[in-house]
């Protein structure tokens, strides 16, 4: 265990991508196809997804927990695995808590859930596979954290609470066009993610300072 | 508190604390919602007597014809009535400072443009205008009641009838309707839901499309050419909504303002000029008058109880012409003194609970004599209301006047009374002098008829004014006592469960250093339970999140069970890791490690399965209804079923009996009594099954008849039935269970956890379980069917839901132990049952208490009879959640609770009962003074008759159910617990000795 230990920078560059991604995705849609989440949410979604998935996948499969093991390609294979089943997680989360069911809204709910799969569980698809150990430690706690369980765990926790906390205005009677699913729901789940990957790399950057024996 | 809680003191404390909520709870609710005597009844005859000392009206009111009743009034009220025909024009929301300006200066140039023919009438002296101040709330509803009857409502009012929204008190349009008048209304339906037989011809127009700001005025006015020119219309009502929600768009500067106000003046001069210039025989005079019923905010918001809410309009056109002496911007009156002017005005009696007096200016247009009699009626009949608020008035001594400071009268009361009657006999004195005066000499004695008018005013207005401070006024002190009794309870009660919880938890982890790591990692749904509360408390500050609250509890509970369902794969997969471990490792020795073995995987299947029930289950049932008020509209199940037809209904209704019928009866037959008292209570739980199922197709097949005799009686049999079966059950079952000191390896299903080694000293305890899990089963199972029966057709598979949630939630809980807080699992089940709640189709507004249902089994009318059923159906959910605790703690394994050196059936009964017995008090107490704190809070909030106070009602019955819950789960726990250490005691001492040597 341990193979690869992840310095600060890096960290927070890899994080820095991600985001930077996201914000791509946005500005695209709202300056070339002059789409929001408010106006047409599953387009929008499915344009934030497209661009991403690569670069979720592609970076985490990069930090891969066991890269003698495994070649980089099939640790994309296995984040391209993990997404439809960190999707399918996600969309009966959301629906257990009241997402709404029908026709109209399931493309939403489709890409929401699979935006979700990519915030939480595809990173740790990619750097873990199917490594038992590692997923008990991760969802165990039942070994102390490392600086790649950081960057994977707290920006999924962020995402999930923040789109757990972005539901609780769509009861409220503003008559607002966003107060429909899932579109604060998907900026809470935003927010959650950026504010969870500057806490990763604050994290990561603690156990640096604590720890200096550990940097390779 | 020294830490050690024994039981007595933990109970005592506990009631001292219900004890002092129940206290400030009544104290504040009769602050805020202050119940006034009214008086019942229509004003007849009597009302031009003098009242007496015992004013108990004669009943024999005889039922004149309305010709006959019309010219009885004109001639012993002598005062002819001035005006033949009324009109009533309404304008919502027009604050006076627009016609009339404010601080006697006029308004600004904008508005005298945009009204020029108002304007002009004031100026030439041919309308009389007033700033009619109303009282709040200021929404239409109330003032409209206010204005016809001069009374200010409460809110209790309101809510008891929440049958019809009928308007039963005396008021002008009945007491027009009796004389035979013909009425016309157009506009607002408002009208025609206060008074739905009245009108003889109605146009109601909703009010419900903010937006519409020109149709419902058109809607109005396409009518006025026909029925201003109609002669068969004595009273007429325009009500125009438009200025309304042009405030409602855009505030008082809003550019449709102006506009608006031009066509009602156009309104306003067309029917002058129609009806009241150009009258077409002279003989019929018409009075136009306008009023508004409240004001608005700058924003044009109203409700509350500011000056521009309250500064309503209120213009008599038609008076004749007086002299323009006088400055038209300057009088001030209240809404309510519309009441008795109009009644006087036009000769009928004043209606029974006016609290307004005669406006002065009205007056002119009568003769000396006519005006003091019109005064002494006003002043008769708020006399008769002053009896109903302080009983004994005038009663004896009419010389109180003259020199009533000799009396010695104790109290405020006392005083009030001598005032009033000093007051009112000052002013019958001074009337006597004038007419003494005007009977012997025929000089003109203007002195006199001054002082008269004025010492009626003078009782009229002092009496007024107390009226309606006694009817409006909150007592702050009253409540902020309220308040602060509710805060000191609710704090005692969370300081007993901290101590509780220290004192368990404490000894707990010392005892155990593995359960302190299965605790920390487990810790996060006892935080959730914490935020969740809060951020539940926190949401009732938002109107619509109270409208709403099925979403927030749904979404709560939902959350929950999903951390269950979380921390159960967490379990696994440390299970799994824990074992992989031991394979490496050298096995040592731990309280999990122990614990942990290949069934124990199992487990956590069973588990994980039992909570994705819970889960699949709560989905469906927020599917359900689609309930609260800004979403009802959207499709969902129960519409699709009333789609789909009754039929599909009763199937379903009878499956899900058939559903309920199975597990209880599956659970009863597991239950280690008495083989024959077993077979009593299942075969009595069938036939209370089959009893239901009976009522069902019986009211299948005639459905038209409303009242069927058979099915009555079947829901009376029911009712025996079952109530007998829980009786049996509760008084006898501790007496029958067999008590298991020897037999220590027969384990039943009910206590699967049992740890074998420490068997022995829990023979008592093994009893208890077995007993209250027979005691709990028959609870719970007695209650669906009762539910079954009582509760609507489409809502019987939520209750089937309900049932089986409590069922996997308390499996989940039963299996292996102390995985979670014993809090965190009462609280979750107290969860289901509020979820459970809303799913049944409750909402936090009145109009959604199933009526219906309430009269099932009745064959004659109760009020109390049907408002215990009324309140059964609409708790269900709750109550079910608190009789399933009953049974959770029978299934609970609480054996880590290691109190020793107590007696020995207290100190069982303390770690049963404590957590389910207090933490739903304390939830309960939390959302109580939260919500009452709130209340206050709000109490100018434009909703807070509409949204925050039903909600308090909700609560204050929920509060009820809890303490019958609470009380429910306490008797029976420490009834069973008394009569199983009587029979240890008796039956086997020498097992007991070796038993208390043991412990």
């Amino acid at each position: 265990m341990g193979k690869i230990q992840i310095s600060a920078s890096k960290a927070f560059a890899l994080h820095f991508l991600c985001a930077a991604a996201l914000a791509a995705g946005y500005c695209l849609a709202r300056d070339v196809y002059a789409l929001n989440l408010i106006s047409d949410p599953a387009q929008t979604l499915r344009l934030l997804l497209v661009f991403e998935g690569p670069v979720v996948i592609g970076i985490y499969s990069w930090i891969r927990r066991d890269p003698d093991s495994c070649s980089y390609l099939k640790a994309v294979g296995r984040g391209l695995l993990g997404l439809p089943i960190g999707a399918s997680i996600n969309a009966f989360g959301a629906i257990v808590l009241g997402a709404p069911i029908g026709i109209k809204y399931l493309t939403k709910t489709i890409y929401w859930s699979f935006l979700m799969s990519l915030f939480t569980f595809v990173p740790a698809s990619c750097v873990f596979g199917k490594s038992r150990m590692d997923w008990q430690r991760i969802l165990a706690h039942s070994k102390p954290m490392e600086g790649v369980d950081y960057m994977i765990s707290l920006p999924a926790h962020g995402a999930v609470i923040g789109a757990w906390l972005g539901a609780w205005p769509m009861p409220l009677d503003w008559e607002r066009p966003w107060q429909e699913w899932p579109i604060c729901v998907t900026y809470g789940s935003v927010a959650g993610y950026l504010v969870g990957m500057l806490a990763s790399s604050v994290f990561i950057l603690i156990l640096r300072r604590q720890d200096p024996v550990k940097v390779d | 508190m020294p830490s050690p809680l024994s039981c007595a003191r933990l109970t005592a404390w506990t009631v001292a604390a219900v004890a002092l909520q129940i206290l400030g709870l009544s104290l504040f609710v009769f602050g805020f919602f202050p119940v006034k005597p009214t008086l019942r009844g229509f004003s007849g005859l009597e009302s031009y007597r003098m009242p007496t000392c015992n004013s108990t009206s004669d009943g024999k009111e005889t039922e004149l014809p309305p010709d006959q009743l019309r010219s009885l009034y004109k001639e012993i009220s002598k005062i002819p009535p001035s005006y033949d025909r009324l009109i009533l024009m309404v304008i919502d929301g027009l604050p006076a400072e627009f016609v009339l300006g404010r601080d006697e200066k006029p308004p600004n140039k904008a508005m005298i443009e945009a009204m020029p023919y108002m304007q002009s009438l004031l100026t030439n002296g041919k309308a009389t205008a007033y700033h009619a101040k109303a009282a709040p709330p200021t929404v239409t509803m109330p003032r409209l009641k206010a204005m016809v009857s001069g009374a200010i409502g409460g809110f209790l009012d309101v809510a008891l009838n929440f049958n019809t929204q009928a308007f039963l008190d005396d008021n002008l349009l009945d007491q027009f309707y009796r004389i035979g008048w013909k009425l016309v209304m157009l506009g607002d339906e408002t009208w025609i839901k206060l008074f739905p037989k009245l009108f003889t011809r109605q146009d109601g127009v909703s009010s419900f499309y903010v937006k519409d700001t020109v149709g419902v005025d058109l809607n109005v006015s396409r009518h006025l050419d026909v029925e201003l020119a109609a002669e068969d219309w004595d009273f007429l009502i325009l009500h125009y909504l438009g200025l309304d929600h042009v405030g409602h768009i855009g505030g008082r500067q809003s550019i449709l303002m102006a506009p608006k106000l031009k066509e009602m003046d156009e309104v306003i001069k067309m029917i002058h000029v129609r009806n009241i210039l150009y009258q077409g025989n002279a003989t019929s005079r018409t009075l136009l008058v306008v009023v508004s019923d409240h004001g608005m905010t700058d924003g044009g918001n109203h409700g509350g109880s500011s000056y521009e809410e309250t500064d309503s309009l209120l213009l008599f056109i038609g008076l004749g012409s007086k002299g323009s002496n006088y400055s038209p911007y300057a009088h001030k009156a209240f809404q309510v003194d519309i009441a008795p002017t109009l009644a006087l005005l036009f000769g009928v009696p004043i209606p029974k609970n006016n609290i307004g007096v005669m406006l002065p200016k009205m007056l002119d247009s009568l003769t000396d004599e006519q005006k003091l009699r019109a005064l002494e009626l006003n002043a008769w009949q708020l006399l008769r209301l002053l009896q109903a608020h302080l009983p004994g008035l005038l009663c004896g001594d009419l010389r109180c006047g003259g020199d009533g400071q000799s009396l010695q009268i104790n109290g405020s009361t006392g005083r009030i009374k001598e005032k009033f009657c000093h007051l009112f006999s000052k002013a019958t004195a001074a009337h006597n002098m004038w007419q003494l005066r005007q009977g012997s000499s025929f000089t003109s004695n203007t002195d006199d008829l001054r002082i008269a008018v004025e010492s009626y005013y003078d009782f009229l207005r002092s009496a007024s004014e107390w009226l309606s401070r006694r009817a409006t006024d909150k007592p702050i002190n009253l409540l902020l006592s309220g308040i602060a009794i509710m805060l000191i309870s609710c704090f005692l009660l969370l300081i007993l469960l901290f101590f509780l919880l220290r004192e368990v938890y404490f000894t707990q982890t010392e005892s155990c250093s593995q359960l302190k790591e299965s605790r920390r990692s487990c810790h996060i749904d006892e935080i959730f339970v914490f935020i969740g509360i809060i951020i539940h408390v926190l949401s009732f500050t938002s109107s619509s999140m109270v409208e709403e609250e099925q979403y927030t509890w749904h979404f709560l509970t939902s959350t929950l069970h999903l951390l269950f369902l979380f921390s159960a794969i967490q379990l696994l997969f440390k299970r799994q890791a824990s074992k992989r471990r031991e394979e490496e490792l050298t096995p040592h020795q731990s309280c999990i490690s122990v614990a942990s073995s290949i069934p124990m995987i199992n487990n956590e299947n069973y588990k994980i399965s039992s909570v994705l029930v819970v889960l699949f289950c709560a989905r469906v049932l927020r599917g359900w209804h689609q309930g609260g008020v800004n979403w009802v509209h959207l499709p969902d199940v129960s519409k699709l079923l009333v789609q789909a037809g009754s039929f599909i209904i009763k199937v379903l209704h009878i499956i899900s009996l058939l559903i309920v019928m199975m597990p209880s009866l599956f659970a009863l037959s597991i239950v280690r009594l008495k083989r024959g008292f077993v077979f009593l209570v299942s075969l009595s739980h069938f036939v209370s099954g089959f009893l239901v199922l009976l009522h069902i197709i019986e009211n299948q097949s005639d459905n038209m008849v409303p009242i069927n005799q058979s099915a009555a009686s079947i829901a009376q049999i029911f009712y025996i039935n079952i109530g007998s079966t829980v009786m049996l059950t509760v008084l006898a079952s501790p007496w029958v269970v067999p008590i298991p000191c020897q037999e220590t390896h027969m384990m039943t299903q009910t206590s699967l956890n049992c740890h074998s080694t420490n068997m022995r000293s829990d023979s008592l305890l093994l009893g208890f379980q077995d007993c209250t899990y027979m005691i709990g089963t028959t609870y719970v199972a007695s209650w669906c069917l009762l539910q079954l029966l009582l509760q609507q057709p489409i809502n019987a598979i939520p209750v089937l839901l309900i049932f089986l949630q409590l069922l996997a939630c308390m499996i989940y809980f039963s299996i292996d132990g102390s995985h979670h807080k014993q809090c965190v699992e009462v609280a979750s089940i107290y969860f289901l049952g509020m979820a459970g709640h809303f799913g049944l189709g409750n909402s936090n507004s009145l109009a959604t208490i199933d009526v219906a249902g309430a009269f099932i089994g009745i064959s004659s009318y109760s009020t109390v009879l049907s408002g215990i059923l009324m309140f059964m159906i609409t708790y269900a959910s709750p109550m079910l959640s608190f009789l399933s605790m009953v049974m959770y703690i029978s299934m609970k394994n609480t054996r880590y609770f290691s109190l020793p050196n107590k007696s020995k059936w207290s100190c069982m009964l303390e770690m049963k009962l404590a957590f389910p017995c207090l933490l739903p008090l304390v939830l309960n107490s939390v959302v109580l003074t939260a919500f009452t704190i709130i209340l206050l809070l709000m109490r100018n909030h434009l909703f807070v008759w509409s949204v925050f106070s039903p909600k308090y009602l909700y609560i204050c019955a929920a509060t009820v159910c809890v303490y019958i819950g609470v009380f429910i789960i306490a008797t029976t726990g420490f009834y069973t617990s008394i009569v199983l250490s009587f029979r240890t005691k008796r039956l086997k001492p020498e097992v007991h000795n070796f038993l208390f040597k043991f412990q």
